[in-house]
């Protein structure tokens, strides 16, 4: 599903005559089957969030490959990159990103509008969605009335509604109390199991990290565990 | 995603700036109310103009005034000059004509008037749309046709000038000439003065048969008598001068030796025609005038103005575009973190530009909209006012029909073009920018 080959990441710092490289990955190396639960773990600072980017396609890597379903992805272009997102790629952010001046149902809707899905199409969908996150009574409610638990759910509602394969989750319970935090684990795992949905979880929590059927921990932008688990 | 999501994006953009995007569409409606209003000066001075033009009946006309010789000598029309104007393509009628080197005092039963005398061609003046209100066309020497207001310049004999008007300045009934003129004599002396300055005179006496249909040009007066050729000869056979002139033709410098014309004027079928046989005539050394030449350097002189007037106007458009870029620029910065989440759940970055050229289109068109109604009140006022204006102040009034301001359909689609096209233009930068915004920057996530 998702293949890393000695991928490798440098920032480049400093002005101009003066720059110099920051090495934050060094030759990974992991794959990651279809409707696995895989959470990748390690410090802050360790280079977990940039590999998530990295497969996002939000930053190019300074070398290695990346194959997501058979797809060399580090060879795509903006755009081709943005298609691959909406079609394959689903994102939960720590920080849900949800647009405020939309309501929540008008944030799950949005990727449907961005594929292009008609309005009756996409009334169907996104309320079928909203019941499945458990929040068809806000559907109306803009992000700054829902709490953190409905937020993250808005958040994950958007990234489900185009059925994606795969699922990106960079500390999803980051910003949630415990008693939320795990009714939203076990939902996760509920995805997984429901819709065979891949998920990779990028986490600082052991806790969180539990619920993945493999762990992969980054330290210092080496890959210390689960590596080349082909 | 379609245009009607685009849409919607657009208007739920719109709504969180609502006053600042009314302040940019005011200055966009500003800049196209002044490119309007300024233009329209140009198109209604044109129009009235060129409406005064076309309201005369000569448009198919081409007046030869002369003829320059291989020599360079400059030599009167001819009949030989006729015949060949009159076997020369696209040419309808050769109208040809000579003043009266005297204007005589016609005496018709107790009333006078001094009136110009033309020698006309009856058959080609008929061919070429001269009409009569009544009567005949002279078919002999002793008949004449005479001008709409003859008549009225008629005045009883020996009267003085005084007494022929009331305190309002209205002539009184009683020294109006009332009776039909068709039929009636009318006589006039004609003079010869020899090489003593003795003079000679000789009387006169013709028949009226018609009147001339009222000319089309505003304001014209013809108080014309209409002769024939005949006549002419008979008069400069008295005369012994060409055109019946006073004195021996001798003594008038430039005076034509041969029979010759003082006037003459070529009709085509068409007004198209008009220009080609103008250029063939200049050609062949002939001196030319036609309103449609005139017609034809009046357009271009006025599509320069116009077009000078149109690019003033733009300055304006382009001045409310920095507001356009800005108002653009400060959507883009502020909408940076919603742009990043739409990039990162997989919006195409052609999508996002998209929907920014969009709002800023809207804004043009909004705006272009605005000022062409305002421009449309403006110039209405402009045209309802400043007759009023100018009489008060200056106590004068303008040409009936003048028109000071004119919109035309095509200087709206200019306008509206114009600014719709430097909308877009200066929304596609902060829309490229949007395009451009970093993802993570923008959802300032951790790296």
């Amino acid at each position: 599903m998702i293949t890393v080959e000695h991928l490798s990441h440098h920032f480049v710092m400093g002005k101009k005559g003066e720059k110099t490289k920051l090495p934050v990955l060094h030759d990974l190396s992991f794959s990651v089957n279809k409707g696995e639960i895989v959470s990748i773990i390690g410090r802050s600072g360790s280079g977990k969030s940039t590999l998530l980017n990295l497969i996002s396609g939000f930053i190019h890597p300074t070398s290695g490959e990346i194959t997501i379903n058979g797809t060399d992805v580090t060879r795509f272009s903006e755009t081709e990159f943005a298609d691959f997102r909406l079609n394959q790629i689903g994102f939960i952010f720590q920080n849900f990103q949800l647009i405020p001046s939309m309501t929540a149902y008008q944030n799950i809707e949005l990727p449907l509008i961005l594929k292009g899905v008609t309005e009756n199409e996409r009334k169907k969908i996104t309320e079928q969605t909203l019941e499945r996150v458990g929040l068809s009574h806000y559907p109306n409610h803009y992000p700054g009335e829902l709490s953190g638990g409905q937020q993250q759910r808005v958040s994950i509602a958007r990234a489900l509604v185009l059925n994606p394969p795969i699922i990106l989750a960079d500390e999803p319970t980051g910003s949630l109390d415990s008693e939320t935090e795990a009714s939203l684990l076990e939902f996760i795992q509920q995805l997984n199991q429901d819709l065979n949905i891949t998920f990779l979880i990028i986490t600082h929590d052991q806790e969180v990290a539990r619920i993945g059927s493999r762990t992969l921990e980054i330290q210092d932008g080496h890959l210390i565990k689960g590596g080349n688990s082909r | 995603m379609n245009f009607k999501d685009k849409w919607r994006f657009v208007q739920q953009n719109l709504k969180k700036n609502r006053v600042r995007i009314f302040m940019t569409v005011l200055a966009t409606a500003m800049g196209t109310t002044f490119l309007i209003v300024l233009a329209s000066v140009g198109f209604g001075l044109h129009d009235t103009l060129l409406k005064d033009i076309m309201e005369q009946d000569n448009l198919n006309e081409i007046s030869i005034y002369g003829y320059e010789n291989d020599k360079g000598e400059y030599q009167y029309i001819t009949n030989q000059h006729i015949e060949h104007f009159e076997s020369l393509n696209n040419v309808k009628t050769v109208r040809r004509m000579n003043y009266l080197g005297q204007a005589p005092n016609y005496h018709v039963d107790n009333f006078e008037v001094t009136a110009e005398t033309q020698s006309v061609y009856f058959p080609a003046e008929q061919q070429a749309g001269m009409t009569l209100t009544e009567g005949n066309f002279p078919t002999q020497a002793n008949q004449v046709v005479v001008g709409y207001h003859f008549t009225e310049g008629l005045i009883p004999q020996d009267m003085d000038y005084d007494d022929l008007y009331t305190d309002d300045e209205v002539r009184k009934e009683e020294t109006l000439f009332s009776e039909n003129i068709i039929g009636k004599t009318l006589t006039f002396d004609i003079e010869k003065f020899d090489e003593n300055d003795d003079v000679e005179t000789t009387t006169f006496e013709v028949e009226v048969v018609g009147i001339v249909e009222e000319p089309v040009q505003r304001g014209w007066d013809d108080s014309n008598v209409y002769i024939n050729d005949m006549l002419l000869n008979e008069i400069s056979a008295f005369t012994e001068t060409h055109a019946g002139n006073r004195y021996p033709d001798d003594d008038i410098e430039g005076t034509p030796t041969e029979k010759s014309y003082d006037n003459v004027y070529l009709h085509t079928h068409t007004l198209e025609q008009v220009q080609d046989l103008t250029t063939q005539l200049t050609d062949e050394g002939y001196y030319t005038y036609s309103v449609a030449t005139e017609m034809k350097q009046l357009n271009m002189l006025f599509t320069i103005a116009k077009a000078g007037l149109i690019f003033i106007g733009t300055i304006a458009i382009l001045i409310a575009s920095i507001g356009i870029y800005n108002t653009m620029t400060m959507a883009v910065t502020e909408r940076a973190p919603d742009i990043g989440i739409m990039k990162a759940i997989g919006a195409n970055p052609r999508t996002i530009k998209q929907i920014f050229l969009l709002e800023s289109s809207y804004i043009g068109l909004l705006g272009a909209l605005i000022g062409t109604a305002v421009a449309y009140l403006i110039s209405f006022a402009v045209n309802l006012g400043l007759p009023l204006i100018l009489e008060a102040v200056f106590e004068d009034q303008l040409p009936e029909g003048f028109q000071f301001s004119s919109i035309p359909l095509r200087l709206l689609f200019i306008a509206v073009a114009i600014c719709l096209i430097v909308t877009i233009i200066s929304g596609s930068r902060p829309a490229k920018k949007a395009t451009q915004i970093d993802v993570l920057q923008a959802m300032k996530r951790e790296i």
